[in-house]
């Protein structure tokens, strides 16, 4: 009973911190957990460098022992160089973008994914040590991943983008089109799709068009690519489009991603009501 | 089980837990930390399983996106729910284990949704689908691995068991000779 109790004080604390608030339970558990985090990726990439030291030894078992020690020798030069080579172009494509925009990214690694089955969150080795702070948008050079949710000193927990909860403002086409939305995942339709909502239906929308952030929503900056139409049920001038977009990001194989130090500028406050008549003469 | 033998099991099984979905994605709906819950639960002996519930539940989820502290809930409520059937009726039939490890499964799985749902954290996947594969994936490794544990490491210790009680009562009768 006592434990029932406690684990249900740490649920309700943990829930009461609103989004976009700092949860420092979280925090905490974070600080504890990201070093095991990061061993246990490092451990994956070996591992999984062993059993394909293992497939390129079982393929090669049929030629004769000197010409197969040199093919082993020759493809793991060349699945290194090879590695090493994609590792580049997808850093390269970083610092382009960071060259692109004005705003300011760190680079980080995906150091671990959600051990549950039932989020779809990704932790980062780059925390408030390095500046991220929460809600800050990720991006890959395809498009954009999630925003950050959780920061500890050394790294942070981003909300993908395909989240029930992770929603962005968004625009199909061209910034000043007037297909304007809002994108957010949707249980069901898993990492590989989102669905973008709020598209008049007297909107021209096709598959294949281009979505774009409008940086409506506070988080995300304007003009970043979110994805790709892949299918659109039209809508009618009383009824929304239902779009369905493949997200730019390969969200189910990050690497590397990059944080943008995007602080979106504050919004103007509405005007105040003049008071009426009456009340004046109050 | 020995406390340190309990300790190595459960980080074992969370390790594997964060390795796997690294590997291949539908690894992780096997539900490691909840088959070692099962297993001591089913060995009668409650305030193990349900620490060891609790804490597995606690570590999975300060490195999930969910809430923390409802996978330790969920946990520590099906170890109950196991040590309680386990007391009334006899399970020690290895086919009787693949519905306790079913059972145990969608129990586990249904208390964690129920909880984020009512907090308004609602999962980001199907939920039955979900479920189902985890009851699936987690039935057949987790009937294996208690087969395997049946047949070599409990084996010995039912064996040494035997012997401690035989040895406990040969002692007793050379000192009640020996009185006499």
């Amino acid at each position: 009973m006592t434990l029932l109790v406690t684990n249900l004080i740490v649920m309700a604390v943990d829930a009461r911190d609103a989004d976009g608030r700092q949860k420092v339970l979280r925090v905490w558990t974070q600080t504890f957990a990201s070093p095991l985090q990061n061993a246990s990726s490092k451990a994956t990439g070996a591992t999984s460098g062993f059993f394909q030291q293992i497939w390129h030894f079982r393929s090669t078992a049929a030629e004769n022992e000197q010409l197969k020690q040199r093919l082993i020798e020759m493809e793991t030069e060349l699945h290194t160089a090879r590695g090493a080579a994609v590792e580049n172009e997808r850093l390269r494509a970083l610092l382009h973008l960071n060259e692109q925009s004005d705003i300011k990214n760190i680079p980080a690694r995906v150091i671990a994914r959600d051990p549950s089955v039932w989020f779809n969150t990704i932790t980062i080795n780059r925390g408030s040590s390095s500046g991220v702070e929460v809600n800050m948008p990720v991006v890959t050079p395809g498009g954009i991943v999630g925003r950050v949710i959780t920061v500890s000193p050394w790294a942070s927990q981003v909300m993908l983008i395909t989240d029930e909860k992770a929603g962005a403002g968004a625009v199909v086409g061209q910034l000043g089109s007037g297909a304007l939305g809002s994108v957010r995942g949707r249980a069901d339709l898993g990492v590989a799709l989102i669905e973008m909502r709020y598209v008049s239906g007297l909107e021209k929308v096709e598959v294949g068009d281009y979505v774009m952030t409008t940086g409506q929503d506070g988080i995300y900056p304007p003009g970043l690519n979110v994805g790709r139409v892949v299918e659109v049920k039209n809508g009618t001038a009383t009824q929304a489009h239902q779009i369905y977009i493949q997200p730019g990001a390969q969200l189910d194989r990050l690497e590397e991603v990059a944080v943008l130090l995007y602080h979106p500028p504050p919004r103007s406050l509405p005007e105040q009501t003049p008071t009426s008549p009456e009340k004046s003469r109050r | 089980m020995s406390q340190l033998k309990i300790a190595v099991v459960l980080s074992v099984s969370i390790v594997l837990q964060l390795l796997l979905r690294e590997v291949w994605r539908p690894l992780s709906f096997i539900d490691f930390p909840l088959i070692v819950v099962v297993y001591i639960a089913l060995q009668r002996e409650a305030w193990q399983a349900l620490l060891v519930g609790t804490i597995a539940g606690l570590v999975v989820d300060a490195m999930s996106g969910g809430l923390i502290g409802a996978g330790g809930f969920s946990k520590t409520l099906t170890a109950y729910v196991i040590y309680f059937a386990a007391t009334r009726i006899n399970l020690e039939n290895p086919l009787l284990r693949i519905p306790v490890l079913a059972a145990a499964s969608l129990l586990d799985s249904a208390i964690y949704v129920f909880w984020h749902r009512v907090l308004g954290y609602p999962p980001a996947v199907p939920t039955v689908q979900t479920m189902s594969y985890r009851l699936i994936a987690t039935t057949v490794v987790g009937t294996l691995a208690l087969y395997l544990i049946d047949a070599t490491v409990a084996e010995r210790s039912a064996q040494r068991r035997q012997f401690a009680t035989r040895r406990r009562v040969a002692r007793r009768s050379t000192g009640s000779l020996r009185r006499r």
